[in-house]
């Protein structure tokens, strides 16, 4: 099967740091796939390249058959990202939903400005999404009423409502208490159980355990260990993943 | 009664009770700063009331005095006519003592308080289109700021350096009395509602700057996110949030405003409070009451205004969004 999300050869700067280096990923339709590493080891970095919210120094990002160089420029270049993030759906750590709206209004703003979809349709769309993130019951709240995994069971919701190809979790988790992680990694389980196609920054083992098809490990901007969940928890290539995994194990207990 | 009263009471939580005694305080505070203000007001009204209190005659009392029209040889004139309001038997020890309160001439100000009270409106007409012109100029001075194009940015730098860096007053008389000189002749009013625009525009581009700046920036990457381009960004997501933030002290500039336009009366042809004030003021040689008249309708117009801009502050904060 040809791979749905391409990264060749990437590389970022950011003046004369070098966050990413010659980076090459192949992830297949319907997989799961978890970066974990070290704050600072670029596994945000490439997930933000990928749909060009960091400009990528060097390659390019190839998303369901549609290809953008990084060395593009001009108004067709524009065009191409804009193509590019249509098919990219996007969560982020801090949820960054729009507290001048309600939360019905947040989840459709994306299909009807963007994509020209008429409301009413769209509304079905977002309804049906708040219902399988199980927030239907909060769609004429504002985000300001919500609690932080309510927030980002919405952020979901509001990706999913512009039916993209792939969704890329920027530590989805990690601004929530404790109390709110586990209602969030759910509704990405079923996300993920539902065929979408993920690639998920994270720092939640038992979720990359459990749902990945794939953990890389990234490590001062290269990718160190690409396997099944199982054999790089279990044993580990390079020492590096072991003492990051030593680490969350200490971590957890 | 009292004893269940005291049971109900006694079923509140400490803190309710803490509560209740914060807000008792807090009105009780506000109740006794309306008094003083009242307090405060009465001793005003007491100041321009022209009542004597004096002591002649082993007479004390408090003796008012105003002016009557009485036709003397055919001719009008004015006369001040004393009289006692209340006379204190027995009167002060000391002779000579007299205080006396500034007096105003009422019959001048029922006969001009309509022609002053007529520049209500104009006043009003110029504040509220030099507004919108503040807030389209404002608008786009703060984008200017934010622009990542040097031209568009020095333009908006430009402008408001310029504006900021010269008196209002001559920028009224400039669009006024210099801009002839090019054959471009505005009204008065246009002359005013350019100047206080661009002025006011060039100030409040600074709030509109602050309140974009405080849009954070994961609220444009997630715009982004969604495919939205800068424009849909800035007017879907930026701005609305922007806006609301820049909403209090959009109301201060405009409450400054109506009082600036005072300002526009230099010209000579705009016929709002100040200028009908003063116009009868001199012309009968009564600028204190003139002027008196015309402070009591900016200050009135100012209090409204004021009373406006809270009732709006609390909406937005009670909203929080």
């Amino acid at each position: 099967m040809a791979p749905i999300v391409q990264v060749t050869n990437l590389d970022k700067y950011f003046g004369h740091l070098h966050v990413l280096k010659d980076i090459s990923v192949d992830v297949q339709p319907r997989e799961v796939v978890c970066l974990i590493g070290r704050s600072g080891s670029g596994k945000s970095t490439l997930l933000r390249c990928i749909n060009f919210l960091e400009d990528p120094s060097h390659g390019s990002i190839e998303v369901d058959g549609l290809k953008v160089e990084s060395s593009g420029k001009g108004k067709e270049h524009r065009q191409l990202i804009h193509d590019l993030r249509l098919r990219t759906g996007m969560v982020f750590q801090e949820f960054n939903l729009f507290p001048h709206m309600t939360v019905l209004e947040n989840v459709i703003e994306g299909p009807v400005i963007v994509k020209g979809m008429n409301r009413k349709q769209a509304i079905e769309l977002a309804e049906e999404n708040l219902e399988s993130v199980g927030m239907s019951f909060k769609k004429d709240e504002y985000p300001l009423r919500l609690s932080g995994g309510q927030k980002q069971r919405v952020a979901i919701a509001r990706a999913l409502t512009m039916q993209p190809r792939v969704m890329l979790f920027d530590e989805p988790t990690s601004a929530l208490d404790p109390e709110l992680i586990g209602e969030v990694l759910n509704v990405m389980k079923k996300v993920a159980k539902d065929g979408m196609t993920m690639l998920v920054v994270t720092h939640e083992m038992g979720f990359a355990r459990e749902v990945a098809d794939r953990v890389i490990v990234m490590s001062e901007g290269q990718l160190i260990e690409d396997s099944k969940p199982d054999d790089l928890f279990k044993s580990p290539k390079d020492p590096r993943t072991k003492a990051l995994i030593d680490r969350y194990r200490t971590g957890e207990q | 009664m009292n004893f269940l009263k005291k049971d109900t009471n006694e079923n509140k939580s400490q803190a309710e009770l803490l509560y209740a005694a914060q807000q008792k305080k807090k009105f009780v505070f506000r109740r006794n700063v309306l008094l003083a203000w009242m307090g405060l007001l009465v001793f005003l009204i007491f100041l321009f009331s022209g009542i004597e209190i004096k002591s002649s005659d082993n007479v004390t009392g408090i003796s008012a005095w105003h002016y009557e029209t009485v036709t003397e040889n055919n001719i009008d004139v004015r006369k001040r006519v004393e009289q006692v309001l209340v006379a204190i038997p027995g009167g002060l020890p000391n002779e000579g003592v007299s205080l006396k309160t500034i007096s105003v001439d009422s019959e001048f100000i029922q006969a001009n308080i309509d022609f002053v009270a007529e520049g209500i409106v104009e006043t009003i007409k110029i504040s509220a289109l030099s507004i919108i012109l503040a807030i389209l100029l404002a608008l786009l001075a703060a984008l200017g700021r934010l622009s990542t194009n040097p031209v568009i940015y020095a333009l908006s730098t430009f402008y408001v350096s310029i504006i900021r860096g010269t008196p209002l007053y001559l920028q009224i008389f400039f669009f006024f009395l210099a801009l002839p000189q090019l054959n471009i002749v505005l009204t008065g009013l246009w002359a005013g509602v350019l100047a206080l625009g661009l002025n006011y525009g060039a100030y409040m581009s600074e709030t509109f700057r602050a309140g974009i700046s405080s849009v954070s920036k994961g609220q444009r990457e997630a715009a982004t996110a969604l495919g939205m381009t800068s424009a849909q960004t800035m007017r879907r997501i930026v701005l609305p949030q922007a806006l609301r933030f820049a909403i209090p002290p959009m109301g201060n500039d405009f409450i400054s405003m109506t009082k600036d336009s005072a300002l526009v009366s230099a010209t000579g042809f705009v016929h709002e409070i100040m200028w009908r004030a003063t116009r009868v003021g001199r012309a009968e040689f009564r600028n204190m009451e003139a002027l008196v008249m015309a402070a009591i309708f900016y200050w009135i117009m100012t209090l409204i205004l004021t009373s406006i801009q809270s009732r709006v502050e609390t909406r937005l904060a009670k909203g929080d969004r």
